[in-house]
C-alpha cells in the first residue's frame, strides 16, 4: 500500500493539514476523530488535485476510491452508536467466518467443476444431430423476409454525405481594398503642400489602410520623393521632401510599378 | 416386451421419425401431442425404441436428455466422425469455464458479480465464453440489473443429463468438520500475524 500517489495528497483541512497517509494513520490511531472530518472536503482536494495534474491515473484513483470508502463506512459505523458495540467487538470474529464460508464456496463449487469435468468426459465422443427441420416441417416460415426497408435509402443517405455542398457565397462580404497607388497619389498630394506628419496621412483610416501607406511612403523614400524623421519611438513621423531636390525633379507618375531608374536620383541626394 | 400394446410398432417408427427430424429433444407431451395419441402409448414407443438402439445394436442411441428424448451417435463412431466433420466434437473446458458452469449450474439463476463473489476472481471472459458455446443462456436481469444466467438445454445433453436435479448434491464435496476446523485455525493465525 506504498503507492505514492496517494498517499502524497497534501491536505488542508478544518481538522487536519498534511498528507493523505498521515490522516489514514491518525484516524486508525484515534487521534483525529473521525466524526469530525469532512471527508467530502477530502474528496474535493483530490478532485482539485486531479484538474492541477490533468489527466487520471486509474490505479491511484482506484486506491483512492478504496480508501475513502472504507473511511466512510468506518465513519457511518461510528455514527451509529447503537450498533457500535456489537459490531466492533466480534469484527475480528465474524470476518475470519465470512472468509472461510467464501472459502468453503470457492473449494465446494471447484469440486463441482471437477465433477462436470468427468461427466463431459465420460460423453466423450456423443454426437447430436444439429440440422435445422426441413422447411416443410416447419411451423414458422423462416424464409428471408422480403426487404422491409428500400435499400434505395441507404444509398440516397450516402450520396447525400459524398456530394460537394455549394460554394459559398462571399459577394455581399466587402473586402476592403486599398491600392498603394491610391495612397502613394495622397501622400504626393500631401508632398506638394510642404511637410506633414503621417499621422494626418492616415487620420480616420483602417489598420490596412495605415499599412498600405507605410508601404507607399517606403516607395516614396526608395524614390528619393520623401525623407522623414522620428523623434522617438511610437512619436510623431515627420514627413518632408527631401532636402536635395532630385535632378529629375518631380516625376509624379501614377501606381507603384516600375520606376526603379526614377529611385537613383532619389539616392543620390 | 410383453406390456407394450399392439399398435406400438407404428406409433414407435412415428416417434422415431420425429426424433430423427428433431434436433432438439422431444419431451412425451410433445410426441404425444404431435402423435395424437396419449402419453402411456408414446411411453411404450420410446421404450421399445430404446430396445431397438440399445448401444451395440444401432450405430445411434436414444438417450433421454435435457428434458425429452433424442438420437445420439454411438461414441464407437467418434473417430470416423472426426474424420468426416474435420471439426472435433465439443472441447473441453478450462478451469475457470467448468468452475463457472458449475456455480451457475448449481446456483442459477445468478448474476456474473455474484459468480465472480463466489470464485474470487472475475468471471468475464468465462461467462462469455460458455455463452458463445451455448451452455448457458441469459435469463433476464436481476432486481440490481445485472444480467442473470441460466443453463442451457445444451448443457444438459453434453453432459448427458436428463434435468438438473441428476447433478449431485454440492454438499458432498464440503470439507469435513475436522478439515473446516483446521482451515478456521490457520485463517485466524494468519490474521494475528498480520495485526501484529
Amino acid at each position: 500500500m506504498s503507492h505514492v500517489g496517494v498517499a502524497k495528497l497534501e491536505l488542508d483541512l478544518e481538522v487536519f493539514t498534511g498528507p493523505f497517509d498521515l490522516l489514514l494513520t491518525l484516524v486508525l490511531r484515534e487521534e483525529v476523530d473521525l466524526l469530525e472530518l469532512q471527508l467530502a472536503e477530502v474528496v474535493l482536494a483530490y478532485l482539485d488535485h486531479l484538474e492541477a495534474r490533468g489527466e487520471l491515473d486509474l490505479e491511484t484513483a482506484t486506491e483512492f476510491i478504496v480508501l475513502i470508502a472504507a473511511l466512510l463506512e468506518l465513519k457511518s459505523r461510528l455514527m451509529l452508536i447503537g450498533e457500535q458495540d456489537d459490531e466492533l467487538d466480534i469484527e475480528p470474529e465474524a470476518a475470519a467466518e465470512e472468509l472461510l464460508a467464501r472459502m468453503l464456496d470457492a473449494r465446494r463449487y471447484r469440486a463441482a467443476a471437477a465433477h462436470l469435468g468427468e461427466l463431459l468426459a465420460a460423453e466423450h465422443g456423443v454426437r447430436f444431430r444439429a440440422a435445422p427441420l426441413p422447411a416443410s416441417l416447419r411451423r414458422t416460415v423462416i424464409a428471408p423476409a422480403g426487404g422491409s426497408q428500400d435499400p434505395q435509402v441507404l444509398g440516397e443517405a450516402i450520396g447525400r454525405l459524398l456530394s460537394m455542398p455549394p460554394e459559398i457565397d462571399l459577394r455581399h462580404v466587402a473586402v476592403p481594398r486599398v491600392a498603394v497607388g491610391e495612397r502613394l497619389a495622397l501622400l504626393r498630394g500631401l508632398l506638394r503642400r510642404g511637410a506633414f506628419s503621417f499621422e494626418e496621412a492616415v487620420r480616420g483610416a483602417d489598420r490596412m489602410t495605415v499599412a498600405v501607406t507605410l508601404f507607399a511612403l517606403l516607395e516614396l523614400y526608395k524614390r528619393g520623393e520623401a525623407d522623414w524623421e522620428q523623434g522617438q519611438s511610437f512619436g510623431e513621423i515627420a514627413v518632408h521632401a527631401p532636402t536635395t531636390h532630385a535632378p529629375s525633379g518631380p516625376v509624379a507618375l501614377a501606381g507603384g510599378s516600375g520606376g526603379s531608374t526614377r529611385s537613383l536620383g532619389g539616392l543620390a541626394g | 416386451m410383453s406390456a407394450v400394446p399392439v399398435e406400438a410398432p407404428a406409433l414407435a417408427r412415428t416417434v422415431e421419425a420425429l426424433l430423427f427430424l428433431s434436433s432438439d429433444p422431444l419431451s412425451i407431451e410433445e410426441l404425444s401431442e404431435a402423435t395424437q395419441a396419449g402419453e402411456g402409448p408414446v411411453t411404450a414407443a420410446l421404450t421399445l425404441l430404446s430396445e431397438q438402439h440399445a448401444p451395440g445394436r444401432s450405430g445411434i442411441t436414444l438417450r433421454e436428455l435435457g428434458g425429452g428424448w433424442t438420437f445420439a451417435s454411438d461414441p464407437a463412431a467418434e473417430d470416423a466422425a472426426r474424420r468426416l466433420f474435420s471439426r472435433p466434437r465439443a472441447s473441453t473446458l478450462t478451469p475457470a469455464q467448468a468452475e463457472t458452469l458449475a456455480i451457475v449450474a448449481y446456483l442459477q439463476p445468478i448474476s456474473r458479480p455474484e459468480i465472480a463473489r463466489i470464485r474470487g476472481v472475475s468471471a468475464d471472459s468465462a461467462v462469455a465464453t460458455l455463452l458463445d458455446r451455448g451452455l448457458i443462456d441469459e435469463a433476464g436481469h436481476s432486481q440490481f440489473g445485472a444480467v442473470i444466467y441460466r443453463t442451457s438445454t445444451h448443457f444438459l445433453k453434453l453432459f448427458g443429463l436428463r434435468t438438473l436435479d441428476e447433478l449431485p448434491d454440492v454438499a458432498r464435496w464440503d470439507p469435513t468438520p475436522e478439515e473446516q476446523a483446521e482451515l478456521r485455525e490457520r485463517l485466524l493465525k494468519a490474521g494475528e500475524a498480520r495485526a501484529s
